[in-house]
């Protein structure tokens, strides 16, 4: 009994000495993305793309950080280093929730076997997600406060500002972690869904005010009040990385090792939470509670919803009303939009007063729900082919059930700017900007989810894209946005000129307006989808 | 053999493969496959993991477009005219190919729906499907918290809803409980017994020389032999004639010595 007992501690210590590093997790990371690139010309290009978009984002964010420098301006630098890293971190936290989604070629589920210790496993990890573009991209712009750190205080406020510097790249990682990971671990149980919802509702809310306030003191040039409010961010540990060089050319000795303080305990922190919630994703999913519920309604009608036709159109629509709801990925997708919908609008409403151009971006946002409708389906989409359901009803039904969605979302959007902006009349002709650029939207993204599918990979965290994945999601994104907003430009230019009218005519041209683009979209959509079914199939089927 | 007499109709083959072609990046993954399926026969696809079963079925079917050649079913070209093709057709795809967050009932539902059946035919039909293969006709636990074999067996009930003259699996029995096996193995014979056509694939002898009437091997990518089941394997068993067919290996002695 003791001999087993002393054997067994043996084995444990043997396996403790051999925890591997940090190395192993970030090349296994790098060969993950080369194996994905190889004999991929398609993947490459992407790849090149996200490079050269990488290196723009670094090329203008190192020039912004380092102008206070250069101009030797300590007054500007102390509002625009806080502040600017402070939307950095804020964009780490947000993109991949609502854009890009999360890389997670290192699926944690997949070392679930392995005798790693968390520690070395959450080391590991860490390690792998730094090493990617937008870690390279982020810290490179970053440098630019390094930069201004040296002309205003010499060598010792450069290296304080390379320390903040690095501290501010762990934290946003961190952060974008174990926030993905907690929501996703939050969707995942069906009983504490809602939770996740209302806790990223309310972080949401908190920035708002925050924003408001920048936005009204740069609006008046009322810079000291901006100043107040970078003095205050960059105590948060959102700011406080990016202020410890400033710190040491004000002379404030003190203030610096405080500030790296709050940062490397916010670091540790995050760690913390994401440890947590990862044992959850590793462990796997939440049985369902529907188990032993028993019924005697008949299949069709448990399948169809109510008023629905009994008709082929009908069970299309049916089903994928059911899956929006039933799916993690979409339902993120659905949550997330909800969140981005309603609380962009309020916050420019509230500060600008002139929301039209938001508009236009939150009904093109809304068609983007739809840019990888195949995706979602994976593999089990050879059963419409296999079917032969036309490209016509399958484009239509997938537009329809996501519609029936985001309609009421549309109509809550537009009620919530009109009475926030303090013209109630104006209800109407701004939804139907709204359903113009949602229209103007699906017209794209339609088209784009036939050709352009990829698959999801097989994790149970929604937010998580392949290697490469995220890119594909950013850009078509990018992509669908710039040309939506384009499209539907000239509406809004016709709102401005004629003024009141535009009160009365706004809600029919604009749903004129949509539909027509939703119309021209979703016939080539169809068309494309009756000639390549096979190929989209094959695109969003994982590992092939 | 005593065939019964055919209906008209059904005198072509119900399915035929002509010269099908399929690379995957720079992988030749089937070559030249061309093969007949008599109409009412039991027909076993043979292969070790990995020969090419599931992509040959696939482009059989009309889910994975072939580089070349053909594939006819029940006469119907099925790249040419798939409404055709498919309209008489069931397929029980590989492994996930489920819209498994639907409930049981409901995907059954949705598959009679989407074939173009009117609803108490759908209801009816679908009810002595979920009776008969004992998964339940009010049980309204999703699809992808059933088993494997209850996936299996809610895959054939979608396939065999619309009544098809033929019908396509890929893999039925894998990982199935000998109790479910037993059932599926039942309701394939009734549907041959009833003039039906099975096509199906698996690795297991036991199965396919219990079953088939007809077999035929694959391994990497090329047919390797095929014809009526007691043609191919002649004298011997059939899981000799597939090892010496696809060149299996057989371990020695003084290997794996530290096992």
């Amino acid at each position: 009994m003791t001999g087993r007992a002393v054997t067994g501690r043996a084995v444990t210590a043997q396996a403790v000495t051999a925890q591997p590093g940090v190395p192993p997790f970030v090349r296994l990371k790098l060969r993950l993305l080369a194996n994905g690139l190889r004999g991929r010309p398609a993947r490459i290009a992407l790849f090149v793309a996200g490079v050269v978009v990488s290196g723009i984002f670094a090329i203008i964010g190192y020039a912004i950080f380092a102008i206070p420098g250069v101009a030797h301006r300590p007054g500007a630098a102390a509002i625009l280093l806080p502040l600017g890293g402070a939307a950095i971190v804020l964009g780490w936290l947000f993109l991949p929730l609502v854009f890009f989604g999360v890389d997670e070629s290192l699926d944690p589920a997949r070392f679930a076997l392995l005798p790693l210790r968390r520690r070395t496993l959450i080391r590991g990890l860490f390690a792998a997600a730094i090493a990617g573009l937008p870690a390279l991209a982020t810290l490179a712009a970053t440098a630019g406060m390094v930069q201004t750190a040296a002309q205003l205080g010499g060598f010792p406020a450069a290296l304080g500002e390379l320390v903040g510097v690095l501290a501010g790249l762990l934290l946003c990682v961190a952060l974008s972690r174990a926030v993905t990971s907690a929501f996703a671990t939050g969707l995942r149980s069906r009983r504490s869904r809602d939770l996740a919802a209302i806790a990223l509702a309310m972080f949401a809310a908190a920035i708002g005010p925050l924003q408001l306030a920048v936005l009204a003191g740069a609006q008046r040039a009322d810079w000291g009040a901006v100043g107040t409010v970078a003095e205050v961010v960059g105590w948060t540990p959102v700011g406080a990385p990016y202020g410890i060089g400033l710190e040491i050319a004000a002379g404030r000795w003190w203030a610096a090792p405080l500030k790296l303080l709050i940062a490397l305990a916010a670091i540790g922190g995050l760690l913390r939470w994401w440890s947590a919630t990862l044992e959850n994703a590793m462990i796997g999913t939440v049985a369902s509670d529907r188990r032993g519920a028993v019924t005697d309604r008949d299949p069709v009608e448990l399948l169809l919803l109510p008023r629905m036709p009994r008709s082929r159109f009908g069970a299309l629509v049916s089903r994928e009303v059911r899956y929006w709801w039933r799916e993690t990925r979409r339902r993120a997708s659905l949550i997330t939009f909800t969140m981005a919908g309603l609380f962009l609008p309020i916050s420019l409403t509230v500060s600008s007063g002139s929301p039209g151009a938001m508009v236009i971006f939150v009904g093109a946002l809304a068609a983007l729900g739809l840019a990888n409708q195949f995706g979602f389906d994976s593999s089990a989409y050879a059963a419409n082919i296999t079917a032969g359901v036309p490209g016509r009803a399958e484009i239509g039904s997938r537009a329809a059930a996501h519609a029936i969605y985001t309609l009421p979302l549309l109509v809550a959007v537009s009620i919530v700017v009109g009475a926030l902006s303090g013209h109630p009349a104006r209800i109407p002709s701004t939804f139907g900007l709204l359903i113009a650029a949602y229209g103007v939207g699906l017209g794209f993204v339609l088209p784009a989810s036939v050709r352009a599918a990829y698959a999801f990979p097989a994790s149970s965290n929604p937010f998580a894209m392949s290697s490469g994945g995220g890119l594909t999601k950013g850009l078509l994104a990018f992509g669908v946005l710039l040309g939506a907003i384009v499209v539907s430009l000239p509406l809004q230019i016709v709102a401005l000129l004629l003024g009141s009218v535009w009160l009365w005519i706004g809600l029919p041209v604009g749903v004129a307006y949509g539909t027509a683009a939703f119309l021209i979209g979703s016939g080539i959509a169809a068309d494309l989808l009756d000639r390549r079914a096979p190929e989209l199939l094959a695109a969003v089927t994982p590992n092939r | 053999m005593t065939a019964p007499a055919q209906r008209q109709g059904e005198q072509t083959a119900a399915m035929s493969l002509r010269g099908l072609v399929k690379h995957f990046d720079t992988k030749l993954a089937v070559s030249q496959v061309s093969l007949d399926v008599p109409a009412g026969s039991f027909y076993g696809l043979l292969g070790p993991n990995g020969a090419g079963k599931t992509t040959t079925l696939s482009m059989a079917v009309g889910l994975l477009r072939p580089d070349a050649g053909q594939a006819f079913l029940l006469g119907y070209d099925v790249w040419a005219d798939p409404a055709a093709a498919k309209a008489r057709l069931g397929v029980l795809p590989d492994g996930v190919r489920l819209f498994d967050r639907l409930t049981g009932p409901e995907l059954l539902a949705y598959h009679g729906l989407l074939r173009g059946m009117d609803q108490p035919t759908v209801d009816q039909r679908a009810r002595e499907l979920l009776e008969v293969l004992e998964l339940g006709a009010g049980n309204r636990t999703l699809v992808v918290d059933y088993s494997a074999g209850m996936k299996k067996k809610i895959g054939l009930a979608c396939a065999l809803l619309h009544a098809p003259r033929l019908l396509v699996l890929d893999e039925p029995f894998e990982a199935v409980d000998p109790v479910s096996a037993a059932l599926i193995r039942d309701i394939l014979q009734r549907y041959v017994a009833g003039g039906g056509t099975v096509v199906f694939s698996s690795h297991v002898m036991e199965v396919v020389e219990r079953l088939c009437d007809h077999v035929a091997i694959l391994s990497d990518g090329v047919l390797r032999l095929n014809g009526p089941l007691d043609q191919v394997r002649g004298d011997r068993s059939l899981e000799e004639v597939f090892v010496q067919v696809v060149g299996g290996r057989v371990v020695t002695g003084s290997e794996l010595a530290w096992l």
